[in-house]
């Protein structure tokens, strides 16, 4: 299986295909052709994007092919005028052959594992955490709908080819017909043990998160994944280690596992989204606040400020020593 | 006494109206009836009216409610003369129930266990359930070598009749099985049964 150097795999462009107008799909794959690190339903990767000026952005893109095929990690790119720039440079730089870097697979976005039934809401390029969500179900036998609204027939090809392999399970929504998608409507009269994931643009998780909450469901039975932020992002901090005394910056779109994976150095990890405790680790000195955003320690951890799960947590500080 | 040294034993809450459940469903037995009595009356007349109440007349104390609770315009009360009934009763409700409801147990701990058991079933979440513990903590016990469950277990050391073996009741409580474990009592040198004690009931 290939392994990640400083943090990253660096994995070939096998295809780009134009999906949408605005949206490409990659298929990547190790250079060696060996097999890629496993990932569940509803993982990301970061790429990282090389810029001329020899700076890297690292844009968060869901895995959209089979969990259960780790010869290749496919992902959507959406070409988006934000001034960032990541995902132009990806549509316009890249091309087929060109290496590219890309992080360990993380998923902030799991399947329930108790649920009798998934109803899934994407909007547009939503859509691919979904992808190897429901490839997973399918083959699990668990039963689920996708309610997918698009803004066009020329932007509903993603969601007819998963029309194509899941038949009526699959609803379209603006895809030519006039049809809107109404989040109260899916929602309503729900069995028992039903559990919605929502994926879109922030008024669209807002929605469904109102709709759901106005039909008596509790928070553990919504998940949602917002394409705005991804769970270890922030302002950017320095990290000292205090085994080799190394200083290390955490830029804004990497967690603090990802800038010390980066520098060389090793942390311990499972799941790289804050739920197994593998990684925690002992904080030495702060001087700030650290922003947790685990699932892994207790409230009483947390205020101890000594302990801090470096896969998706952060600090607010001028200073902070980690025993690694 | 609700205070135990027993790790496994589940934390039990207070029932009280969850404000957010657009329906409701509220089971109990024996001693638990006084607690829905005290839970229907914290409730305003549209939770009332969305409230289902299932009541097993069934009690190792002797603690009959039904008159009380026949008081409360509640959407319908339901009234069994076992344990057994009132959670199948209870499966049966829950069948059909949809997204929004909210289930509040209170009775004994073979009662809340079997009946949590049937709310996994239907995929409900710890932030849908409200359990309280009521009346006697007599044990419910699962036997480690026939799998016979044991109601209202009051002794250390007891017969399985399942198997007619001597158990010894250990302080370890299973919430997927609801009950607590029962080991053969002599099965390290046969004959010498360990001190048979009162359970913390």
């Amino acid at each position: 299986m290939s392994e990640a150097q400083h943090g990253s795999l660096r994995l070939r462009v096998d295809r780009i295909e134009p999906v949408t107008p605005e949206i490409n799909r990659y298929t990547l794959s190790a250079e060696d052709g060996s097999w890629l690190p496993p990932f569940s339903g509803g993982s990301h990767v970061r790429v990282l994007i090389p810029f001329d000026d020899g700076q890297t952005r690292r844009n968060a893109y869901s895995l959209m092919s089979s969990p259960y095929d780790t010869s290749k990690y496919q992902i959507a790119v959406r070409r988006i005028h934000d001034g960032k720039r990541g995902s132009i440079t990806l549509h316009e730089k890249v091309r087929e052959g060109d290496a590219l870097l890309v992080t360990t697979p993380a998923n902030l976005f799991p399947l329930s594992k108790h649920a009798r039934h998934h109803v899934f809401i994407a909007g547009g390029v939503g859509v691919t955490p979904i992808y190897s969500q429901l490839d997973e179900l399918n083959l699990k036998g668990g039963s689920f709908e996708l309610h997918l609204a698009v803004r066009g027939p020329e932007h509903a090809t993603l969601g007819r080819e998963l029309q194509e392999i899941y038949g009526e399970r699959v609803r379209l929504y603006g895809d030519g017909d006039g049809s809107r998608l109404n989040a109260s409507d899916v929602l309503a009269g729900r069995p028992l043990g039903t559990h919605a994931y929502v994926c879109g643009p922030a008024r669209m998780v807002d929605d469904v998160i109102g709709a759901a909450h106005a039909h008596g469901w509790t928070d553990s039975n919504i998940h949602f994944e917002r394409f705005e932020d991804l769970g270890s992002t922030g302002a950017p901090f320095s990290v000292t280690l205090a085994r080799s005394g190394a200083v290390i910056e955490v830029s804004p779109e990497q967690s603090l596992l990802e800038a010390v994976e980066e520098a060389g150095h090793k942390l311990p990890y499972l799941c790289r989204g804050g739920a197994c405790g593998e990684c925690e680790t002992e904080v030495l000195e702060l001087d700030g606040s650290i922003d947790h955003r685990d699932d892994w320690l207790s409230e009483s951890d947390r205020c101890t400020n000594k302990l801090i799960m470096p896969c998706v947590s952060r600090a607010t500080c001028t200073k902070i020593v980690i025993n690694a | 006494m609700l205070i135990t040294g027993i790790k496994s034993r589940p934390v039990y809450d207070e029932l009280t109206p969850m404000a957010t459940g657009l329906s409701h469903v509220a089971a109990a037995q024996g001693s638990g009836g006084g607690v829905l009595v005290r839970l229907l009356g914290e409730m305003t007349p549209e939770q009332l009216a969305t409230t289902t109440v299932l009541y097993s007349t069934e009690s190792f104390t002797g603690k009959n409610h039904l008159a009380d609770l026949q008081a409360f315009p509640v959407r319908e009360l339901l009234v069994f003369p076992s344990n057994t009934e009132a959670v199948r009763g209870l499966d049966a409700f829950l069948l059909t129930a949809e997204m929004g409801t909210r289930l509040y147990l209170s009775g004994s701990e073979g009662f809340i266990g079997t009946s949590m058991q049937v709310a996994t079933s239907y995929g409900m979440n710890t932030d849908e359930v409200l359990r309280e513990h009521a009346g006697s903590f007599v044990r419910r016990v699962w036997c480690a070598h026939c799998s016979h469950y044991s109601e209202n277990v009051t002794r250390r050391v007891f017969r399985c009749p399942g198997c007619e073996r001597d158990l010894v009741v250990r302080d370890h409580y299973s919430r997927r099985l609801a009950a607590f474990q029962g080991v053969k009592a002599d099965g390290e040198v046969p004959g010498e049964l360990p001190d048979d004690e009162e359970l913390d009931t």
